[in-house]
């Protein structure tokens, strides 16, 4: 069983116990797992026949099509496989805002989706990114690395502007088997998403895009004057606070989110807002499995 | 304090330092907040669409506007007076007219002379700062006119008020060689003032209409002495037609009213019968619509007694006396002569000519050159050729009296006056008439009616009047106008019609008091009485609108004629903050400024 940490605690873990990701296109994984797979081999489930060939094991011989038709046919079986799972935590120093801090809620997140891939053996890596590759749990499997997840998670210190191209391209620079990207941030890249999101595209890995957000940022509090200083780049601007000026804010702020939500959608990509505001407990067991990415 | 009028220099400094102050605070402006966002990457995105002015030239246009406001309104309230900007000569003389028609009321409710007033403030407050103003009047209210400062001038106009009564004057204090001086005259036009041609005038005459009593006197009928008639004149002077009641009352019985119609500058006379009130003060008013001056409306005079006196001439033989006692009213005259002379009761008043009893008679007496007594001052010898060098006013029997032409052949030369008082004396200080209220009253003449010219005198009945009326105990009726009335008593106490006391001043031989409208004084000296009826009864002073000035007036209406001379620049420079206000507002709402 695995050591409850600090980020999850141990009855919230029993309920994630339960769980297991969805995938919606076979796996390319290597090891035996709970996932369909492109390969056709030993398992459960009934895909095929075809001729019996020299070689082939003498148990998969349909014995019944034999007796009707007098012909050798092998029966085919989809093979199982586990699935590579990539978390990307964002751990650029915007995530570092909000009360709970968008890093922590992140790192609660990417606990908790690591905790159900380990359970059912696939394949985890967990990456902490800001302008790149910040630091990383190499490949882990099975439930007894949890606890090293865990621990790998709760180092993770704010720090950096968000690149989130330089990482991907530094990421998927190295051969990695084809799976799912679960991609935890607050997509404030100031090159834009787009770029990103196209490494992705490219590698055809499935993508879970979970934007968090706080609600001091959708809808922030200032006085009419005020110097905004930008966490990441500590860069500052003057600015007079107006109405009009915050309703725009605002509307920016949201077709921010459209624009990345619709992207993802057009993909086929699932795409989470996972609001600060949102108890964590409902984020994964009801959103998520409502979204059909847990079940 | 005001701060109105500062010097140009002194309103400079205060125009820097409010420059200086708004700077200041400017630059003390606190600091905006800083507050750290995740990414200004959103805010970035929205402020690429918006239009901004730069940060700078907000403040510039912010600081220049709170520049504008701030020195917009400091010169609107220190009023800065700059030669250049003001004008016109540095010494300014106002004369206002403070006569009997400028209390008439105009048609705001305020007098002409209230109005003159504000003219006069306007034109004093409006002046350069280092002005100088020199405030006179018509009346002589201002004693010494003389050139003083902006708040000198103020402090003298607020005590000027309308003087009744008396005759209005421009006051001498204009030098022909003075150039800088602006000379202003503020008058409704209708009292006749001898305006020297340099001076402008403002009119502050507005058409009113008036209704006056411009005569009134109570006298006894010549052929009943106990029976008095009242004759009241009412003069319209307003331009139209009026109805005028008017009513005399007077104490003991009803009042006596009368409605008159009157046209626009006619004149009523009535004559009332007033035999049925008691003696004392007789009041006639007139009552009309819209009426500017009250002051005309009412008037005082006095019934006097109708106790006859009893005079006994003693005397071998004087036309001209006895002719002169017959027509004194009341008086009921016998004559006797000297070897007839018996004292006796039943006399009030015994005339010695040349004659005089050896023990003093019952009742006073008036002797003309008497034989020497005992009882009387001692005299011997002869004054020739004399004449009266100096006469006393304050006295009863002389008051009103000239005896300046009064010449004597012969008189007797009065040696010890004792305790009678010297009313008359020649040019060498020697006694002709002497007076005496011990005991029973006498007046004695030192020579004779046939030695002087004294009953060819105008003034001779008005002697023998009062002669007799003072000896009879009579108290005076004197009429007199509005204004400062000198009465002929000292050491008196003045009431007026209620009883109540009244401010008097006593000089050496006189009690001035003053009456700011119709009233009856009456004034009680240790020997006498005397009783006075102030009235304007004046048909010029009822004449409102008789005015020289009726051209000026419909050109430049009253409210308008300072205004027209002086353009009240400060309250441009208050619109201007006003407008500069909405603007700033306006502008820091859109965020053009700071």
């Amino acid at each position: 069983m695995a050591t409850p940490g600090a980020l999850l605690d141990e009855s919230f873990l029993r309920k994630l116990e339960v769980l297991s990701l969805v995938t919606r296109r076979p796996v390319h994984g290597q090891l035996k797992g709970v996932h369909r797979s492109r390969r056709v081999g030993a398992g459960m489930v009934f895909s095929d026949f075809r001729p019996y060939a020299a070689g082939d094991d003498i148990r998969n011989i349909d014995w019944g099509i034999y007796l009707r038709m007098d012909r050798l046919m092998l029966k085919l079986f989809e093979e199982e496989a586990d699935l590579p799972v990539y978390v990307f935590v964002d751990a650029s120093r915007s995530m570092d805002f909000g009360a709970p801090t968008k890093l922590d809620y992140a790192r609660r997140i990417a606990a908790g989706l690591a905790y159900v891939a380990l359970l059912n053996h696939d394949r985890v890596n967990l990456i902490a990114f800001a302008d790149g590759v910040v630091q990383t749990l190499p490949t882990r499997r099975g439930k007894n690395q949890a606890p090293q997840a865990f621990r790998f998670l709760e180092s993770i210190r704010a720090s950096g502007q968000t690149s989130l191209q330089a990482t991907l391209r530094r990421f998927f620079g190295a051969p990695r088997t084809r799976g799912l990207a679960v991609v935890i941030s607050d997509f404030l890249d100031p090159d834009g998403i787009e770029p990103a999101f196209a490494v992705l595209r490219r590698f055809r890995h499935e993508v879970v895009a979970i934007h968090t957000l706080s609600p001091e940022e959708r809808d922030p509090q200032l006085p009419e004057e005020v110097v905004l200083v930008d966490a990441e780049d500590g860069s500052a601007s003057e600015l007079e606070i107006t109405p009009s000026l915050l309703e725009a804010y605002r509307a920016r702020f949201q077709q921010h989110i459209r624009e990345i939500e619709a992207y993802c959608r057009k993909y086929g990509w699932a795409y989470l807002q996972a609001s600060t505001a949102v108890p964590f407990e409902d984020l994964m067991l009801k959103m998520l499995r409502a979204e059909g990415w847990l079940r | 304090m005001s701060l109105q009028g500062l010097p140009a220099l002194t309103a400079a400094a205060v125009l820097l330092a409010v420059a200086v102050m708004v700077l200041l605070l400017y630059l003390l402006k606190p600091a905006a907040r800083r507050m750290a966002v995740p990414s200004m990457v959103i805010w970035r995105l929205v402020l690429r669409t918006r239009k901004s002015t730069p940060d700078r030239l907000r403040w510039w246009l912010s600081l220049l506007l709170a520049l504008c406001i701030a020195l917009s309104l400091t010169l609107a309230l220190v009023r800065p007076q700059i030669s250049a900007f003001v004008g016109g000569a540095n010494k300014s003389v106002i004369v206002i007219d403070d006569s009997t028609t400028m209390a008439a009321i105009a048609s705001d409710g305020k007098t002409r002379f209230q109005h003159a007033l504000v003219s006069a403030r306007d034109l004093v407050q409006a002046g350069a700062a280092d002005a100088r103003f020199m405030i006179a009047d018509t009346r002589r209210l201002v004693g010494s006119p003389r050139l003083e400062s902006r708040e000198a001038a103020l402090s003298t106009l607020a005590q000027l008020h309308v003087v009744p009564g008396g005759r209005p004057q421009f006051p001498n204090i204009l030098r022909s060689d003075e150039r800088d001086v602006r000379a202003v005259l503020i008058t409704d036009g209708v009292a006749a003032l001898a305006t020297p041609p340099n001076v402008q005038t403002l009119s502050v005459y507005q058409i009113a209409d008036n209704v006056g009593i411009t005569a009134f006197e109570v006298r006894p009928l010549p052929r009943d002495v106990h029976r008095f008639q009242a004759y009241v004149q009412v003069f319209n002077a307003s331009p139209g037609n009026k109805q005028v009641q008017l009513q005399v009352a007077g104490a003991g019985a009803a009042p006596i009213r009368r409605v008159l119609q009157l046209a626009g500058g006619a004149t009523a006379s009535e004559v009332l019968d007033v035999s049925a009130y008691a003696t004392g003060p007789i009041r006639a008013s007139v009552d009309s619509t819209y009426d500017a001056l009250p002051l005309d409306d009412v008037a005082f005079s006095y019934r006097p007694p109708s106790k006859s006196i009893r005079v006994v001439m003693v005397s071998a033989g004087n036309v001209a006396l006895e002719r002169s006692l017959k027509v004194l009213p009341r008086v009921q005259l016998s004559v006797v002569p000297p070897g007839q002379y018996a004292s006796r009761s039943g006399v009030d008043v015994w005339v010695f000519d040349r004659f005089a009893p050896r023990a003093p008679p019952s009742s006073a007496a008036l002797l003309f050159r008497p034989a020497p007594v005992d009882w009387l001052p001692h005299a011997s010898g002869e004054l020739r050729d004399t004449s009266v060098g100096a006469w006393s006013n304050a006295h009863p029997v002389t008051d009103s009296l000239s005896l300046r032409d009064v010449l004597a052949e012969r008189a007797l030369h009065i040696r010890d006056v004792a305790r009678a008082q010297v009313l008359a004396s020649d040019p060498g200080r020697r006694p002709l008439i002497l007076a005496s209220a011990s005991g029973s009253k006498w007046v004695e003449v030192a020579f004779a009616l046939e030695d002087s010219n004294l009953s060819l005198q105008a003034g001779f009945p008005a002697f023998l009047s009062n002669a007799l009326n003072w000896m009879t105990g009579e108290p005076l009726a004197l009429q007199a106008g509005l204004g400062v009335i000198e009465l002929p008593v000292t050491r008196a106490k003045v009431l007026d019609l209620d009883g109540r006391p009244t401010a008097a001043r006593e000089l050496s031989e006189t009690t001035l008091v003053e009456a700011f409208q119709p009233t009856f004084y009456t004034a009680i000296a240790p020997d006498r009485r005397v009783r006075v009826a102030a009235n304007v009864l004046d048909p010029a002073l009822s004449a409102i609108n008789a005015t020289t000035l009726t051209g000026m007036a419909a050109a430049k209406p009253v409210a308008h004629t300072a205004a027209a001379l002086l353009p009240a620049a400060w309250l441009a420079l208050l619109a201007l903050a006003t407008v500069l206000l909405a603007l700033e507002w306006w502008t820091y709402n859109r965020r053009y400024t700071i």
